[in-house]
């Protein structure tokens, strides 16, 4: 272990911004080499508090060289990645609980196989939305990359998202870098929506919504979805709806139907939603007071939510798993 | 205190024959049930007859109405005592009687009686008279086509078991009338602690009678934590938490808004955003 502490970026005067920079590595050497001081830089300052998030076969070998180092500072990444929009809250109460101390981070995102392009690309606009929810927290993040596995669309999305890069101990700007909302924007842009080939349909007048609750309810039930997951996506299709006829055009209704594995629903009205963004929902708010409270929990509640704003009208769809 | 064979019943629902239990856990409670009772019956010109400890009672739900004179007849106890100091049934129970025969020979179609019982324990032997003289009324109300009473004692004057054998001599508890009612939602008043029960389904379209409801129970506070038992809440939408934190944090330097009994649906949503999303909530019993 020669290597020392890649050389911090060049931050502005006076309050450290965040750090937030992709670490490419090629196997268990390269890893340690920037890995063990970036942990022990962050346990040898009395500001910091160390998380350290790898994969498992990472763990281990890492912890060996700091035998003093809490046990809860180290944490399989298999079991904290799960879910883009909830890594993302957990990781933002983390900042909260350990402020004024800031969070030093060893992050690194789990990238699954069997993932469809799709849910990697919301994993990758997890790794973009860093960058605007922790803006202004001081925290420092380096995110180790496998570039001896990982395909290069997953190490694309590496330097797209990570203003910084870290290479050979070597510390420069990713010129591919592309900010928050214009990645989400891209994100957006590719995705499909493929109308169901058989859905049911309920259209939705009054205000009193109990008996949409109870349709989905009863063919969430139908189709093998129970428990929390049926409530919450009650509580999801719900608020949706509630929004849509609040501040949508009629016609509102909801469209169900199964793709595969997953349940989805669909509320839509023929409303323009003229000051979305794509980052609507995406951002924690602070209190359930702040506007965005309602989709961002939404997106909490259910395994995807996919809204689009056209001026054919505004489509909210939320997908669970069965 | 219910028993199996007890039933539920808002006060302004009880018919004739109920003779019903209010074991009232302070006088904001005593005086919510007793007034809704009264003001009800002076408005439908109902014969009220109130036993009271003494005749210098105020009699609740008084306020604002206008009765029609010899509505109201008010019957102190104060008499209701044997020789020796001890309570008297045989007194009570013949003021009653009178009174009711009273009444009846009057053109009232209903005959509302109630009687504060707590002043008895105070006497010797009170509790075992009482409850001779409550299993008395119980025989006389229950047949009768015209006659609904409600017995009030304060509950914090009982001991368990004095409670369950109080609430054996009747068959009706009496509850607050609900604040808001209808097929999907209902409201009621608690007292202790003091807050607000609700049933069935809360959504957007009845945010607004949960906050008026709210804000009566906070403007009679005197800043303690309010209650929310939601032990029969089978939906609650992310709108009434915005409600809540809301009113919790216009109320910020007082109690907190405690959330009690939470259900599944519920509890799953505070887990999936976190408590401090909704600063000046707080969970209560589980």
């Amino acid at each position: 272990m020669t290597a020392s502490p890649p050389p911090a970026p060049p931050a502005a005067a006076g309050a450290r911004a965040l750090e937030h920079r992709a670490f490419l590595f090629d196997g268990m050497p390269d890893f340690l080499d920037t890995a063990v001081p970036f942990v022990r830089e962050g346990l040898e300052d009395p500001d910091r508090e160390v998380v350290v998030v790898v994969a498992q076969q990472r763990l281990e070998p890492l912890r060996e060289f700091f035998p003093e180092a809490p046990e809860g500072a180290f944490v399989a990444a298999e079991t904290f990645y799960e879910h883009p929009v909830r890594t993302l809250r957990s990781y933002l109460e983390l900042v909260k609980a350990k402020n004024p101390r800031s969070v030093h981070a060893l992050a690194e995102p789990v990238w699954r196989e069997e993932w469809t392009p799709r849910e990697t690309m919301e994993w990758a606009r997890y790794e973009s939305l860093i960058n605007e929810v922790f803006q202004g927290t001081r925290a420092s993040a380096l995110c180790p990359y496998d570039t001896s596995v990982l395909p290069e669309q997953i190490l694309e999305y590496a330097r797209r998202t990570h203003p910084w890069l870290v290479r050979d101990g070597v510390h420069v700007e990713s010129r591919r870098f592309t900010p928050p909302r214009e990645f989400s924007a891209d994100v957006d842009r590719a995705r499909e929506f493929p109308t169901p080939p058989e859905s049911e349909y309920l259209p939705v007048t009054g205000h009193d919504l109990h008996e949409l609750r109870q349709w989905v309810g009863e063919r969430a039930d139908r189709h093998g979805v129970s428990g929390r997951n049926a409530q919450n996506l009650v509580t999801a299709v719900n608020e949706v709806a509630a929004n849509a006829l609040r501040h949508g055009v009629p016609p509102v209704g909801v469209r169900l139907w199964t793709d595969g594995a997953d349940l989805v629903c669909e509320v839509g009205d023929n409303g323009y939603w003229r000051d979305f963004s794509p980052l609507t929902g995406f951002v924690p708010p602070q209190t359930a007071l702040d506007s965005g409270f309602g989709l961002w929990t939404v997106r909490l509640l259910v395994d995807l939510v996919d809204v689009r704003a056209g001026w054919d009208g505004t489509f909210v769809r939320m997908r669970v798993s069965r | 205190m219910e028993t199996l064979s007890s039933v539920r019943r808002p006060v302004r629902e009880l018919r004739p024959g109920d003779h019903a239990w209010l074991a009232y856990s302070g006088e904001d409670e005593q005086r919510h049930v007793v007034g809704s009772f009264v003001r009800d019956g002076l408005e439908a010109a109902h014969k009220i007859i109130y036993l009271a400890g003494s005749d210098d009672v105020d009699v609740p739900g008084m306020h604002g109405v206008r009765a029609r004179p010899g509505l109201l007849t008010v019957v102190p106890l104060a008499d209701a005592r044997r020789p020796d100091g001890g309570f008297d049934p045989g007194t009570v129970l013949a003021a009653l009687t009178g009174e009711i025969a009273g009444a009846e020979d009057g053109d009232y179609t209903t005959i509302r009686v109630t009687a504060d019982m707590t002043f008895a324990l105070d006497l010797p032997g009170g509790l075992g008279e009482l409850l001779r003289c409550e299993r008395h009324i119980e025989r006389a109300v229950c047949p009768s086509t015209r006659v609904t009473a409600i017995c009030q004692i304060d509950r914090r004057r009982l001991s368990a078991d004095a409670r369950t054998a109080l609430a054996a001599t009747h068959s009706t508890f009496v509850t607050p009338n609900p604040e808001f009612a209808d097929s999907v939602l209902q409201i009621v008043r608690t007292f202790d602690p003091v807050g607000l029960s609700l049933l069935g389904e809360l959504d957007a379209s009845r945010h607004t009678v949960l906050d008026e409801a709210l804000n009566k129970v906070l403007g009679a506070s005197r800043g303690e934590e309010i209650h929310l038992d939601l032990a029969g809440l089978g939906f609650i939408d992310l709108g009434a938490l915005n409600m809540l934190a809301d009113v919790a944090a216009r109320r910020s330097g007082t109690g907190p808004l405690v959330l009690d009994r939470m259900p599944l649906q519920l509890r799953t949503i505070m887990e999936t955003v976190g408590w401090h999303m909704l600063p000046g909530l707080r969970l209560g019993t589980v």
